[in-house]
C-alpha cells in the first residue's frame, strides 16, 4: 500500500522537523517547501494527499498557494490545514473561505492535528463528510 | 475600548509570528521527547518536562487572551490587569 504523503509548508525549518518527526512517527510520510514558490512546485511534481500550510511565507503568502492550487483541476481537492503563526482576526474567515479544511493557531496539540489530518483525508477519498 | 491603529495591529501581527512560532517549536520538541519518539526518558525527566510543558501551555493561554481575545485573559491575569489598574489611578 502507498503511504499517504503529506507536504509541509513552513519557512521555519525547525517547525518542519518538528512537524515531519510527529507525522512521521505516525505513519505519514512528509516532504517540505519553505515558500510559496517550492510549495506551488511540490503540489504539481509530487501530488500529495494533503498539505500542512503556514501563511506567512516568502515568495507570497499562504493564500497564494491555496489559490493557485484551487485554480488547478488535478490539485484542487488536495485537502489544506492551515497552521499559522498568524493573528485570527482577518486569517481564519479568510482561510477557510479559502478552501483550507481547516485552521489552526501555532501551538496545536498533537492530537487535534493529527485528528484533523485523518478527517480531512477521509472527507478527501470520499469515505465522510465534513459535517460527520 | 480604544480602536486598534496600525501600528498597534502590526506589533500584534509581529508578536504572535514571532511568539507563536517560538513557543511551538518548545511544545512540538517538548512532546516529541515526552513521547518517547526520541528515546526512553527517566521518571524525573519526564516530570521535569512535564513542567516545562505545563508552563508553555500557560503561555499559550496569556497569549491567546492578550493577541486574539480568544476567551478574555485568565483569572490570575485579570486579577493582575485589576491590580496595575488601581495602583495607575
Amino acid at each position: 500500500m502507498d503511504s499517504t504523503k503529506i507536504l509541509v509548508v513552513d519557512d521555519n525549518p525547525t517547525i518542519r522537523r518538528g512537524l515531519s518527526v510527529r507525522l512521521q512517527a505516525n505513519g505519514y510520510e512528509v516532504l517540505f517547501a519553505e515558500d510559496a514558490i517550492s510549495a506551488t512546485a511540490a503540489l504539481v511534481t509530487e501530488r500529495p494527499d494533503l498539505v500542512i500550510l503556514d501563511l506567512g511565507l516568502p515568495a507570497g503568502d499562504g493564500f497564494v498557494v491555496m489559490e493557485r492550487l484551487h485554480k488547478n483541476d488535478r490539485l484542487a481537492n488536495i485537502p489544506v490545514i492551515v497552521l499559522t503563526g498568524r493573528e485570527l482576526a482577518g486569517n481564519r474567515d479568510r482561510a477557510l473561505q479559502a478552501g483550507a479544511a481547516a485552521f489552526f493557531q501555532k501551538p496545536v496539540e498533537d492530537s487535534t492535528l493529527l485528528f484533523a489530518i485523518r478527517k480531512a483525508l477521509d472527507v478527501s477519498r470520499g469515505e465522510l463528510r465534513f459535517d460527520d | 475600548m480604544t480602536e486598534p491603529t496600525p501600528r498597534s495591529t502590526e506589533l500584534t501581527a509581529y508578536l504572535s509570528h514571532e511568539l507563536r512560532n517560538a513557543l511551538a517549536c518548545i511544545h512540538q520538541f517538548g512532546n516529541i521527547l515526552i513521547d518517547g519518539l526520541a528515546g526512553e526518558l527517566s521518571g524525573e525527566q519526564r516530570e521535569y518536562l512535564g513542567i516545562m510543558l505545563e508552563n508553555a501551555t500557560k503561555i499559550r493561554r496569556v497569549l491567546d487572551s492578550a493577541l486574539d481575545g480568544n476567551a478574555g485573559p485568565p483569572k490570575e491575569l485579570a486579577n493582575k490587569i485589576e491590580r496595575i489598574s488601581k495602583l495607575e489611578t
